[in-house]
C-alpha cells in the first residue's frame, strides 16, 4: 500500500498514514485533488478509481470515506477487506465506533492501524491478538493500573 | 502470547486513558476536555478558513512556547505532541515541534514513547537531517529489557530509519529474529524487509535467516516473511524454485483449514496469506512447466474451495484466476478460471463487474475467445453510468481491435474523451487512438478526420511524438502513389476548411500540423 487517507464528507482530513516517500508539497497536493475526486463520486458506483497512474481503493462508511491507493500488482477486492478489517478494529475498540471517536482520539486509530498494517503490509491477520491487546487495556485502566508495568517482567 | 508478554502489551494502551477515570467508550467522553478535545471543538465552531487559520496559528505559537519551555513536564509534551499532529494533518506547518518529538521519545516513559515516535513517524520522511538523531533511541530500545520497548522499537524501525545507519541496528534485530515471543519475531521479520526494500544489499547476509522464519512455528512470523520472499521472487525467480514444494504446501494447510480458528476472516481462513501465496506461486510457475505442475493441485482446490458469497472470497478467486493465467497453462485450469471470468463480469454487483472486465483485460491475449463470448456485456458496459467502468471496457476493446471493430471503437474512445476533464486520461486515451487510427484506418478520409479530432482534445497535452509520426507519415507515404497524393489531397483540404471557420480555438500543436501540411504539402 502506498497510503491511506481518511476523510469526511465535508472533505477535512481525519487520518493520513503514508508509507512511500513524498515531499509535504506533493503530500498536500495529492490529498487535496483525491479527496475532491472521491467526493465526485456517486454512490453506486465502483469502488475503484484509477487516479493519475495510481489504484486507489475507497470505501465509505457512515459520514467517513476510507481511501487507499496500491500498487499495479496489488487486489483491489482484498485492499476492500483491509479497509473493513481495519474499520471492525476500530469498531470492536471504540465500541460502535463513530467519526467523532477518530477525531478525538486520532492518535489511538493510528496505534491500531500500526499494529495491524506495517510498511504498507498486512501484519496481523489473527483479529484475536490484535483485539485482546487492546480489550485488556479497559480492564487494566479499571483496576486503576497506570504505572509502566516494567515490574511484571 | 504468554501472560506476561500479554499484560506488558496490554498495559500499554490502559496508559492512554491515565487523565481519566474510566476506560473504553465513557473515556472518550472524558477526552472532550482534553486539551486536543477544545483545539477540535474550537475548530468545528468555526465558520471561515480564516478564522480556522488565525486560531491554529495562535495554537501553534502557544504550543511553540510550551514545548521550548524548560518547566515542560514530558505528560505536557506528550499532549502537546498530539495537537502538534493535528496541526500538521489540517496543513499547517508544525516543525518547530520534530525535534521535541525526538526527545519525547528518548526520554519518555511508555505512553509518551509511543506517543512520541508516532510523532516522528508522521512528521519525518526518510532524508530529514533529524532522522540521525532516532538511531540511538532505537538502539537503546531494541536493547530494553521491556518489551514494549522493543516492539516500539521494531515497529519504527519499520515505518522510517535512515538507510546509513542500518549496519548499527541490524545485528540487534537479526539477534530479534530468535525471540522467543512471536511478535518480536514477526515484527523484526517486517523490519529487515523494509531495510531490504531499501537497501538490499546490506541484507544478503542473512537470506538464511528468512528461511527458518519461513518455516516458523508461528503463522504470524511465517506471513511476515512472505512479503520478503515475494520481493526476492519478484526479483530473481530461478533462485527460489526448490521453494515452490514449501509454499504449496502452507496453502494447502490454509485452505485445508489447518490453521488455528483466530486467523479466518468471515469464514475465511487466512485470506491475505492465501492471496500473497498465490501471488508468489504465480511468480514461481512462469513458463515453467515443471515448477506449475506442482502447483495445479492446490489451485484446483482453492477455486473450488472459493465459494462463500463474500467479498473476500471473491478477491481470493480473482487472485486465483490471475496465477491461473500467468503460469505454464493447463487446459482444465484455465476452463474454470474463464468460467470464474465470466461470473464477474456478469455479476450484477458493480466491484466485480470490474474486476472481470480487468481480468478479461489481462487474459485476453492468451483467451480472444473469452472476450468474444462476453461481448454483448462489454457493449452494455460501454454505455454504463459510472466512467470507471467505461474506460475499463475502453481499455479492453484496444486490446481487441481490428480492421473491423476500428471506426466504432475509435468513435466511442473519442466519445470518452470529450467528457474527460483528467489530463492522464486524455494523454493516455489520446495515445491509443492515434495508434489504432494508423494501424487500422479502413480509409484515409476516417484516418484524417481521427487524426483531426485527437489533436483538437489532444491539444496541448499529448506526447509530442503523436504529431510528429503524423506529419512524417504524411511526408514519407506508403508505397502506392495515388494512395498518398488522395491522402495528402484529402489533409490540405480538410486543414484549409478549418481555418476557414472563425471563432473556433485550436491548440497550438494542431496549428502546427495545419500549417505545416498546408505550406509543404499544397500545390
Amino acid at each position: 500500500m502506498q497510503f491511506m487517507l481518511l476523510f469526511s464528507r465535508q472533505g477535512k482530513l481525519r487520518l493520513q498514514k503514508w508509507y512511500v516517500p513524498l515531499s509535504d508539497k506533493e503530500k498536500k497536493k495529492i490529498t487535496r485533488e483525491l479527496v475532491q475526486t472521491v467526493l465526485a463520486r456517486k454512490p453506486k458506483m465502483c469502488s475503484f478509481l484509477e487516479w493519475r497512474d495510481l489504484k486507489i481503493v475507497y470505501k465509505r462508511y457512515a459520514s467517513l470515506y476510507f481511501c487507499c491507493a496500491i500498487e499495479d500488482q496489488d487486489n483491489e477486492l482484498i485492499t476492500l477487506e483491509i479497509i473493513h478489517r481495519y474499520v471492525e478494529l476500530l469498531d470492536k475498540y471504540f465500541g460502535s465506533v463513530c467519526e467523532l471517536d477518530i477525531i478525538f482520539n486520532f492518535e489511538k486509530a493510528y496505534f491500531i492501524l500500526d499494529e495491524f498494517l506495517l510498511g504498507g503490509e498486512v501484519q496481523e491477520t489473527s483479529k484475536k491478538n490484535v483485539l485482546k491487546a487492546i480489550e485488556q487495556a479497559d480492564l487494566l485502566q479499571e483496576s486503576g493500573e497506570s504505572r509502566s508495568p516494567i515490574s511484571i517482567l | 502470547m504468554s501472560d506476561i508478554v500479554e499484560k506488558t502489551l496490554t498495559a500499554l494502551p490502559g496508559l492512554f486513558l491515565q487523565n481519566q477515570s474510566v476506560g473504553g467508550p465513557a473515556g472518550v467522553k472524558a477526552s472532550f476536555s482534553s486539551r486536543l478535545g477544545g483545539l477540535v471543538r474550537g475548530i468545528t465552531a468555526l465558520t471561515s478558513k480564516h478564522e480556522e487559520e488565525k486560531l491554529i496559528q495562535q495554537e501553534l505559537s502557544s504550543l511553540k512556547a510550551t514545548v521550548s519551555a524548560p518547566t515542560t513536564t514530558l505528560k505536557m509534551m506528550k499532549e502537546c505532541m498530539v495537537r502538534l499532529i493535528y496541526c500538521e494533518m489540517l496543513g499547517y506547518d508544525a516543525s518547530f515541534g520534530y525535534i521535541h518529538a525526538i526527545k519525547l521519545a528518548q526520554q519518555g516513559n511508555l505512553l509518551e514513547k509511543r506517543v512520541g515516535y508516532l510523532a516522528v513517524s508522521l512528521f519525518l520522511h526518510e532524508n530529514h537531517e533529524l532522522l540521525l538523531l532516532l538511531v540511538n533511541t532505537v538502539v537503546k530500545d531494541l536493547q530494553s529489557t521491556n518489551l514494549v520497548e522493543v516492539c516500539m522499537a521494531l515497529t519504527i524501525v519499520s515505518q522510517i530509519f535512515p538507510r546509513e545507519m542500518i549496519p548499527a541496528v541490524l545485528p540487534l534485530i537479526e539477534d530479534k529474529l530468535q525471540h522467543s515471543k512471536e511478535i518480536i519475531r514477526r515484527k523484526a521479520v517486517l523490519a529487515l524487509y523494509k531495510f531490504y526494500l531499501i537497501a538490499p544489499n546490506q541484507v544478503q547476509h542473512i537470506h538464511i535467516k528468512f528461511r527458518k522464519a519461513l518455516c516458523d512455528r508461528d503463522v504470524g512470523v511465517m506471513a511476515a516473511s512472505l512479503h520478503i520472499y515475494f520481493r526476492m521472487i519478484k526479483e530473481n525467480s530461478s533462485g527460489y524454485k526448490d521453494l515452490t514444494g514449501s509454499f504449496v504446501t502452507i496453502l494447502k494447510q490454509v485452505v485445508g483449514g489447518k490453521l488455528p480458528v483466530d486467523f479466518n476472516y468471515h469464514s475465511v481462513p487466512a485470506p491475505w496469506l492465501q492471496i500473497q501465496l498465490l501471488r508468489i506461486l504465480g511468480l514461481l510457475g512462469k513458463d515453467d512447466q515443471r515448477t506449475s505442475e506442482l502447483m495445479y493441485d492446490v489451485l484446483d482446490e482453492s477455486l473450488r474451495r472459493a465459494e462463500l458469497n463474500h467479498n473476500v472470497t471473491y478477491a481470493i478467486l480473482f487472485e486465483c484466476v490471475h496465477t491461473v493465467y500467468s503460469i505454464y497453462p493447463k487446459s482444465e485450469l484455465l476452463e474454470k478460471a474463464a468460467k470464474c471470468i465470466g461470473k464477474f463480469v456478469l455479476s450484477p454487483k458493480i466491484n466485480l463487474k470490474y474486476l472481470g472486465l480487468k481480468a478479461l483485460t489481462y487474459v485476453i491475449q492468451q483467451d480472444p475467445t473469452l472476450a468474444l463470448q462476453h461481448q454483448m456485456t462489454i457493449i452494455e458496459c460501454l454505455d454504463h453510468p459510472d466512467p470507471i467502468i467505461k474506460r475499463e471496457t475502453l481499455e479492453l476493446l484496444y486490446r481487441i481491435t481490428n480492421a473491423q471493430n476500428v471506426i466504432v471503437i475509435v468513435q466511442k474512445m473519442l466519445e470518452y474523451l470529450h467528457q474527460s476533464k483528467e489530463e492522464y486520461i486524455i494523454v493516455n486515451l489520446v495515445g491509443k487512438i492515434a495508434e489504432l487510427a494508423e494501424k487500422y484506418a479502413p480509409d484515409n478520409a476516417w484516418f484524417i478526420q481521427t487524426m483531426n479530432a485527437v489533436f483538437s482534445v489532444g491539444g496541448d497535452v499529448m506526447h509530442p511524438d503523436i504529431p510528429n509520426n503524423f506529419m512524417r507519415l504524411l511526408a514519407e507515404g506508403f508505397d502506392d502513389e495515388t494512395e498518398d497524393q488522395q491522402l495528402r489531397l484529402y489533409a490540405v483540404q480538410s486543414y484549409l476548411t478549418l481555418l476557414d471557420v472563425e471563432n473556433v480555438f485550436y491548440p497550438q500543436k494542431f496549428l502546427q500540423v495545419m500549417s505545416w501540411v498546408d505550406a509543404s504539402l499544397s500545390f
